[in-house]
């Protein structure tokens, strides 16, 4: 099985690699794993006034998970929090073109941005 | 069929429902050949692979009994066989084979076993995921990130010494960990084994069923997580 072109070039070049600080004001936290692979992924969101302002990953997987994670990273700037509990893990197969066994990797990607998003209301709640 | 219920009773003699055979319409009694016209039938997709091989679903199970079976089996459902016998005949044969294949690999493994056990029993227990292991996860990002630190160092210099010894260190407790780990699982297999000899339709019973389940799930996930990381830490450090 070959990786589509748009995996390769997230996976050789990902954008937003790195992460901020836990702690850190408007930061949401989201670290997940897929139990069937071991694939382990960290999304970081820093908001500012409702909106995305940066997004960050850390993923230690396959091209795909590592693909997927650098995409929603992108995807994620700019937009509201609203606007980013609509993406989609069907959103990510589309526009990398992944195959039916990978398609977890985008579920994986999906569900960071849920933990991420949860993790910065919970912290925006508790203030 | 009465029997809505998804125990696994219910369902093994549901398998062993009469059916009819595709080709002379008798009734048949869940066999892999016709009484009558002596014609293969096709498996079952809903058949689970333990009933395939007239295996009971335990989790410890003798692989000689499994491997004659399959090799009974094997013989007779072998395309070979099949080629001077009608398109549907062979058509047969080859899923039957395919299969067979599947069911024989997926059983042969105790982990593997496992996990397609976990699938079956997914349906008549709730939420057989559970919470996600954060700490884990922490540590493995942790450990990831010294990987990556000690990758890009000058392995010549004293920073670099002092993170092999560190990631050697945490090889041994994983590893040390990985051995936990399947000595739990051990456990968990036989614990569900004993509990499905004794066939209690007690709602005790099928409490200590979801929880040994849950359990098996847990291990089984995190043993994953554990095995990824090992191996980065060997090819790294190694």
């Amino acid at each position: 099985m070959a990786y589509s072109e748009k995996v390769v070039d997230h996976f050789n070049n990902p954008r937003n690699m790195g992460s901020f600080k836990k702690e850190e004001d408007g930061v949401g936290t989201g670290i997940v794993g897929a139990p069937e692979c071991g694939d382990v992924m960290k999304l970081q969101i820093k908001v500012q006034n409702d909106t995305i302002v940066d997004a960050k990953f850390k993923t230690f997987g396959c091209g795909s998970a590592i693909a997927s994670s650098s995409l929603a990273t992108e995807w994620l700037k700019g937009k509201t929090v609203e606007e980013a509990g609509k993406i989609k893990n069907t959103d990510i197969v589309q526009e990398l073109n992944l195959p039916p066994v990978k398609i977890h990797c985008s579920v994986l990607a999906e569900d960071a941005i849920k933990a991420a998003l949860a993790d910065y209301q919970k912290k925006a709640d508790s203030k | 069929m009465s029997g809505h219920t998804h125990n696994a009773d219910d369902r093994r003699e549901l398998q062993m429902a009469r059916s009819m055979c595709w080709h002379c319409q008798s009734e048949m009694a869940g066999e892999y050949f016709c009484d009558r016209c002596v014609k293969v039938q096709p498996v079952s997709k809903d058949l689970d692979y333990f009933t395939c091989f007239g295996l009971p679903r335990r989790l410890a199970i003798d692989t000689q009994v499994l491997e004659s079976k399959f090799y009974e089996l094997s013989r007779a459902f072998h395309p070979d066989f099949y080629q001077n016998k009608s398109d549907a005949e062979q058509s047969i044969s080859l899923g039957n084979s395919a299969m067979l294949n599947t069911a024989y690999r997926t059983l042969r493994d105790p982990i593997q076993r496992a996990e397609y056990l976990l699938d079956l029993e997914a349906g008549s227990v709730k939420d057989i995921r559970t919470s996600p292991p954060a700490d884990l996860f922490e540590e493995i990002l942790e450990l990831q990130e010294t990987l990556d630190e000690f990758r890009e160092s000058d392995r010549s210099s004293e920073h670099a010494s002092t993170l092999r010894a560190k990631l050697h260190t945490d090889r041994t407790n994983l590893e040390e960990r990985q051995r936990d780990m399947e000595a739990k699982l051990q456990q968990l297999f036989s614990r569900w084994d004993a509990l499905q000899d004794r066939g209690e339709a007690t709602e005790q019973a099928r409490a200590e069923r979801t929880l040994i389940l849950k359990d098996m799930r847990d291990i089984l996930s995190n043993r994953t997580y554990v095995k990824n990381i090992v191996n980065d830490l060997v090819a790294t450090i190694a």
